[in-house]
């Protein structure tokens, strides 16, 4: 089969082309080969839709991209190039916020609320699952904040990995929280999270 | 199901399938987009869990179609991507048996001899029954036999 994989690609290629121009396509996904392993990616007509960790689809998040969009889902860079190269500059400590759009449409306006107020909060810096759910109208919902955050669809670019307990602790994440530590030190150019975590800004 | 999940699934297969049957990049390379384009046009496959199926037929169909289109043969040189040698035929010479057959036998003798396609498959993917399919097959072998002879 070896023999026949460049064969296979450039075909696909075309196939993809074709099935763009007549409005086959909905979504096009693609996998990045990252510093925090493969993330699987996938851009449809108003942004991104999903960054997942890891070199396949989430098969929850792919159903609610179907339901949302039609099975119109094919792996294809182009409509990924955008975010692709962000990335590669935000993992390079070149770029500090991300200007490509995202969709949240498909998600609830609780969510879209605790991940627009997640996307405000800037580079390097953390706030708390407390303070994004008072930002999003309900300061209670501390819990519900959390839970809103671990499904994020679209991690990184929507800086989840900035929200921390109150006490400082780093709490969850989707990506596992060697990622989330990753992702910190990178923005607050550290090597290693200290003991105990950082500080969360009170605002 | 998504386009992608059959795509990524079965594309490397149903390439090497149309490859056998016409035996060139570039008609292969047609026939691979137009199978996938009929699949995404005519989605949802009609039985869950049998996509593969369906596409070989698809992709036969389409082969079959364009052989009447352009009612030409094409050379079976990119062969030896597929066929091991067997009984000290030459894959030159099976190229050129297999070359000479009609549409229906040739696609019939790829899938079962060359793709190793249980019988219920190749009836199938031509659209007919497996006692054709069978009779198909028995006939392609027959003639290449002479052939290669």
């Amino acid at each position: 089969m070896n023999a026949l994989e460049p064969l296979v690609g450039e075909a696909r290629e075309r196939l993809v082309a074709r099935a763009k121009r007549e409005g086959l396509v909905t979504v096009g996904y693609d996998v990045m080969d990252s510093p925090l392993g493969p993330l699987w990616i996938a851009v449809g007509p108003r942004g991104v839709v999903n960054i997942h960790y890891g070199a396949t689809p989430d098969p929850r998040e792919l159903s609610r991209i179907t339901r949302a969009y039609g099975p119109g889902v094919l792996p294809d860079r182009r409509s990924c190039d955008r975010v692709l190269t962000e990335l590669d500059q935000y993992f390079a400590g070149r770029r500090r916020s991300f200007d490509v759009p995202v969709d949240l449409a498909a998600l609830t306006p609780f969510q879209q609320r605790i991940l627009a107020a997640t996307a405000r909060v800037p580079y390097g810096e953390l706030t708390t699952y407390k303070v994004v759910a008072r930002q999003a109208g309900n300061e209670q919902a501390s819990r519900a904040a959390g839970a809103a955050l671990r499904a994020n669809p679209i991690p990184i670019v929507v800086p989840c990995h900035r929200i921390v307990a109150t006490d400082g602790t780093l709490g969850g994440y989707a990506g596992g929280l060697a990622a989330k530590r990753r992702l910190l030190a990178l923005e607050r150019g550290k090597a290693e999270v200290p003991e105990g975590g950082w500080e969360p800004s009170r605002r | 199901m998504t386009f992608g999940e059959l795509l990524e699934r079965h594309e490397r297969e149903i390439f090497a399938y149309v490859l056998r049957l016409t035996g060139n990049r570039a008609d292969a390379d047609d026939l691979y987009q137009e199978t996938f384009l009929a699949a995404f046009r005519g989605w949802p496959p009609p039985r869950a869990g049998n996509e593969r199926a369906w596409l070989y037929k698809i992709a036969t169909n389409k082969a079959i179609d364009r052989v009447r289109r352009t009612r030409r043969l094409v050379p079976i040189a990119d062969l030896r991507l597929a066929a091991p040698e067997r009984d000290g035929v030459t894959l030159s010479d099976l190229g050129t048996a297999v070359r000479a057959l009609p549409t229906g036998q040739r696609a019939a003798f790829v899938l079962r001899k060359v793709e190793g396609r249980p019988y219920a498959e190749v009836a199938d993917a031509l659209g007919c029954s497996e006692e054709a399919a069978r009779s198909r097959v028995a006939e392609a072998m027959k003639k290449v036999k002479e052939a290669v002879r």
